[in-house]
């Protein structure tokens, strides 16, 4: 509990001088601010997580349940590498006058990618497939670190 | 047809959701942001200027290992942010026990500990994210921001940590199992486990906890080997969604060309000289005076806030032989003022221990040729372990401060 308290203190201390620093800009900056982060929260909890839960609901009726698990996983990171390279699939900060800045084929790139995950989802599956046939499921044993 | 309603925790019934999994993402996303956290505000010692204590000169990799770790970890925190917040979305439907006196203000003020901590978090990925691609969509500035927000994301994550520490350890005593089958003999002294699952569990249609968490991590990865080249030169093949290929003029990335400064006539005007403010008044150099003093070739890199850097090799005048033809004090800390009108960045500090490091230079020349005017030209300044920003391009004055 004492440990427990001490952490709690220290992260209420640190969340306070930064509240402080926070409210020490301009009203302009702290307003502006305070919308980008109360919108980060909406557009999670009100768009990306009903969504995913819908893709969800989704792959369990449309997805033959022999390759449910491998698809929706192999999703999750074709998702998230797609959500990390918004900004330059969109080219959103490029400059005319610098060529060294955002200077890939970005739309290849993205297919690339894409395509590895698929590859790599194929690959993982042959491999538990065969590690599955060795040990059929309902004998397999949790391993005993996590 | 069903209506929709508000959901409740209980109506999500995916058995993968589970204590043992938030705990273990929450454990790597927590080192992630511990990490950028750290890194963070050693970027942030470098821009306060007047401080007791200077950053060292040495490693003069220092800035460039801090930084790129910086973006990089914020990065590969992007995918476990995101898996970590789908395990615990029901708890945002929990009910809110009112009328319970002490057992409703302890929620109420978990959840905002939580409100705070999710959105300080998803605020830092999503503006450092954008930054590092040069993407400003909002109209604050953003290290005064980026800053504050990490010292509240951070407070909150330790608050977080402090209220959930038994389930923490409780998750870690067990290993993470292949299955739901993970239920306690006695379901009663685990009010958390799923009352749902399935003993018929098949992992066809239903990953299991440590697939999801494996999931996670891959995703990190893959995210991180796709975007560290413009930092990690072994990645810069592999990293095709890296912001730079690490190509540019003379084998290095610019941040700010000179058009953009607006410098490229002062630049090259012919009738360039190099204004020298020392103690005992002015003198100036022209460009021959500058090369036919000791010409000095350095590796060192460029390492900017945006998290990416490069090697090159830079050759030109020591600084502090420049300072010594001054008359400037050894201990004085020097200004380098830029030829470019206006701008944040348009002249740059050096502290006495930086502007007499023998590798700190006039770089006139860079990677065997003469500087192009996207670097600098006529001189830059280059030191060790310094932030890009800096890095003075197009010098026409130094300036003993003090």
């Amino acid at each position: 509990m004492k440990t427990r308290l001490l952490i709690g203190a220290f992260g209420l201390a640190m969340g306070l001088f930064g509240a402080l620093r926070f409210l020490q800009r301009d009203l302009d900056d702290i307003l502006d601010s305070v919308l980008w982060l109360a919108a980060g929260v909406a557009v999670h909890d009100a768009v990306i997580a009903p969504l995913t839960l819908a893709l969800g609901a989704l792959a369990s009726r449309v997805l033959p349940a022999a390759v449910r698990t491998r698809v929706v996983l192999g999703f999750v990171v074709l998702a998230t590498m797609t959500i990390t390279a918004i900004p330059v699939l969109g080219r959103f900060g490029a400059r005319e006058d610098n060529a060294t800045l955002l200077d890939r084929n970005y739309t290849v790139g993205w297919l690339t990618v894409a395509a590895l995950i698929v590859v790599g989802t194929l690959l993982v599956a042959r491999v538990s497939d065969r590690l599955g046939q060795r040990a059929p499921a309902h004998a397999r044993q949790p391993e005993p670190k996590g | 047809m069903r209506t929709l309603t508000i959901p409740k925790e209980g109506s999500f019934t995916s058995a993968v959701r589970h204590e043992r999994l938030s705990a273990r993402i929450g454990v790597w996303l927590g080192i992630c942001f511990g990490l950028a956290f750290v890194t963070g505000l050693i970027s942030h010692w470098y821009y306060l200027g007047d401080v007791p204590f200077f950053p060292p000169t040495r490693p003069v990799w220092g800035y460039r290992l801090t930084q790129g770790t910086h973006v990089i970890s914020g990065t590969a925190a992007i995918p476990l942010l995101l898996v970590k917040l789908w395990s615990v979305y029901p708890k945002l439907f929990a009910e809110i026990p009112f009328g319970q006196g002490r057992r409703l203000v302890l929620n109420l003020l978990e959840r905002a500990s939580i409100a705070v901590l999710v959105a300080a978090s998803i605020f830092q990925l999503v503006t450092g994210l954008a930054n590092s691609a040069q993407w400003y969509p909002w109209a604050f500035s953003f290290r005064s921001t980026h800053y504050a927000v990490a010292w509240i994301a951070i407070g909150a994550l330790l608050v977080h940590i402090a209220v959930k520490l038994p389930i923490i350890k409780a998750a870690y005593a067990e290993p993470l199992p292949e299955g739901p089958e993970d239920v306690p003999a006695d379901p009663a002294a685990d009010p958390a486990a799923d009352p749902e699952s399935d003993p018929e569990f098949d992992p066809a249609t239903t990953p299991s906890r440590r697939a999801v968490l494996r999931t996670a991590l891959a995703a990190s990865a893959v995210v991180v080997l796709a975007t560290a080249g413009s930092t990690v030169p072994f990645l810069r093949k592999i990293s095709v969604l890296g912001v730079r290929t690490g190509e540019g003029p003379q084998g290095i990335p610019i941040n700010k060309s000179a058009a953009a400064a607006k410098v490229t006539e002062l630049a090259r005007d012919p009738g360039y000289r190099l204004v020298l403010a020392g103690p005992e008044g002015e003198t100036t150099l022209d460009m021959a005076d500058l090369a036919a003093m000791t010409q000095r070739t350095h590796e060192l890199p460029i390492a900017c806030v945006e998290g990416w850097s490069a090697s090159g090799e830079w050759t030109g005048v020591r600084l502090s032989e420049l300072l010594d033809l001054m008359g400037a004090p050894a201990e004085a800390t020097i200004r380098l003022v830029s030829l470019q009108p206006s701008g944040a960045f348009r002249s740059s500090e050096l502290p006495a221990s930086f502007a007499r490091d023998p590798l700190t230079m006039l770089a006139l020349g860079l990677n065997g040729q003469a500087l192009d005017i996207d670097h600098g030209f006529p001189c830059r300044l280059i030191a060790p372990n310094r932030p890009g920003v800096f890095q003075t391009k197009w010098i026409g004055r130094i300036e003993v401060i003090a």
